[in-house]
């Protein structure tokens, strides 16, 4: 058994039963610990799709720019991907119809620069480093996924674990996807409180308490601001910056021409832009050249804003964007806050 | 001291239909209101693109007023909802990069309340008093 041969069946079944015309996955790139995106058509070549740890792209931005339009396309989603298609169909990116999420379970990934020789592999309760099996050493994960809550993938049609035959069927279509694969829906057989016990604790650790001294706050940011080299690495890899015409772009008023560190109007203007959508995929963090640590931030905004409108990026496809709606009983209050 | 000689600049978003109305009101009735306000007259409350605020703090503006007609009165029925939102998120994100918040203010003025729009002109310059100068001015 290797580890993912459950999600290697799925996308058999659902290519050679022409369920889908193409697949998004990850598979096998130079050494053991790169993958890279493909999009597989031919069944046959599903047994090459890898579930190791690592997630170097946002598979939903992929998805979004180089999936065919109109075509049924099946993407093997970890959570954050899983969400940022629901985010980007909800912004009218992408046709959710069109999409068959495959989810796998997914307990954090670690960035290939930081990680050991050889293939990784993270579960709920351990990890496995080049086939050896070893305690989970929480410091190799990369920010974003220590502070994720999502290790079961419920907002896909399926999600299905990485080492075992597990698989459960989340909407009607995951259903169709399990009883073609004729597999059970089960539900996961993994505790997921205690991922999400480890995601509150990384939060506290990293996000300031906005009690404490603002100026610190302020000081840290501009300073970390100040180190850009206005490369937009952040722009181009996040799944939810999708905008043909950015603001952000010199042609426009904001951000002036040849100016490094640009303006750091760059980085509020991102900021205001993600703040109701970031998923915490960590694509931003992991791309920029200067470490500054974005993801971070965005997330920190995200989870405020949460609590104020009610709203989580890519959880639920009918929950309305948070900015571009509004309730009855808001048009009755007199204020200028919510309820 | 600082406090004695610092003079704030606020800038403030006036809507139209209503808030635009109000302070003309307040000028037509002579109403005393502190020289601090700068005004931008938009259309509707809700064509003021947060980036507007947030460029008006980096260019060194210590505090920024947002007016639009209450909520239900809105000329174009709903602008003011969606101002509403907007301004909230704004403020989140000002508070988790370390600017008072406060430095931002929304508020609903009709094209009657002449004296309402003063007394906030008031109010909000003596808060900014209080906050002093925006720690973003120069950057
Ligand atoms: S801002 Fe960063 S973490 Fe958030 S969705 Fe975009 S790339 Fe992902
Ligand atoms: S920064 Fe704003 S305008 Fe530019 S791509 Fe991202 S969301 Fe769109
Ligand atoms: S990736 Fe980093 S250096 Fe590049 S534009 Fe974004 S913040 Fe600046």
């Amino acid at each position: 058994m290797r580890y993912g041969d459950t999600v290697r069946k799925i996308v058999h079944t659902v290519l050679e039963k022409g369920m889908v015309d193409e697949v998004l996955a990850f598979v096998p790139g130079i050494d053991e610990r790169d993958v890279v995106p493909a999009f597989i058509t031919d069944a046959a070549d599903a047994v090459k799709i890898t579930a190791a740890s690592y997630q170097p792209y946002s598979l939903a931005s992929i998805l979004a720019d180089y999936g065919d339009k109109g075509k049924k396309i099946g993407l093997v989603a970890r959570s954050c991907d899983a969400r940022g298609v629901i985010e980007l169909a909800k912004r009218n990116q992408v046709n959710r119809d069109d999409i068959y999420l495959i989810g796998i379970e997914c307990y954090g990934t670690v960035n290939p620069a930081n990680a050991k020789e050889g293939e990784v592999y993270i579960f709920h309760d351990g990890m496995e480093v080049g086939g050896k099996k070893e305690a989970l050493d929480e410091s190799l994960l990369s920010a974003n996924c220590r502070r994720c809550g999502y290790p079961i993938p419920s907002m896909a049609d399926i999600s299905c674990a990485i080492d075992g035959d597990g698989a459960t069927a989340n909407t009607p279509r995951g259903e169709e996807i399990l009883a073609a694969a004729n597999l059970k829906s089960q539900g996961s057989t993994v505790d997921a409180s205690a991922i999400k016990e480890r995601a509150a604790r990384w939060q506290d650790k990293d996000f300031p308490d906005l009690e404490t001294d603002r100026q610190e706050r302020l000081d840290y940011w501009l300073r970390q601001f100040d180190k850009c080299i206005k490369c937009y690495g952040c722009r181009n890899v996040c799944p939810l910056c999708y905008c043909k015409d950015c603001a952000l772009d010199a042609d426009r008023v904001w951000v002036e021409r040849g100016r490094t560190p640009p303006p750091r109007l760059f980085h509020l203007t991102r900021l205001m832009h993600i703040a109701d959508s970031c998923l915490n995929c960590g694509q931003c963090e992991a791309v920029c050249p200067m470490e500054i640590p974005l993801t971070r931030l965005y997330h920190q905004l995200h989870n405020e804003l949460r609590s104020i409108f009610n709203y989580e990026a890519g959880i639920n496809i009918d929950d309305a964007l948070p900015l571009g709606t509004f309730t009855e009983e808001e048009t009755k209050a007199g204020g200028v806050e919510l309820g | 001291m600082t406090t004695a000689v610092f003079r704030p600049k606020i800038l403030a978003f006036l809507c139209n239909w209503c808030s635009y109305a109000g302070a003309d009101l307040a000028g037509v009735s002579r109403l005393q209101y502190p020289s601090t306000i700068r005004a931008i007259r938009t259309m509707c409350s809700c064509r003021v693109n947060p980036q507007f605020i947030t460029k008006a703090l980096l260019m060194g503006v210590d505090g920024v007023l947002v007016m639009g007609c209450h909520p239900g009165e809105c000329h174009y029925i709903e602008g003011n909802m969606y101002t509403r939102r907007r301004v909230i998120a704004l403020k989140k994100m000002l508070e988790v990069l370390g600017i008072n918040p406060d430095r931002v203010r929304l508020e609903w003025v009709s094209a009657s309340e002449g004296t309402r729009f003063a007394d906030i002109a008031e109010s909000f310059t003596a808060t900014i008093r209080q906050l002093g100068p925006n720690p973003l001015r120069g950057g």
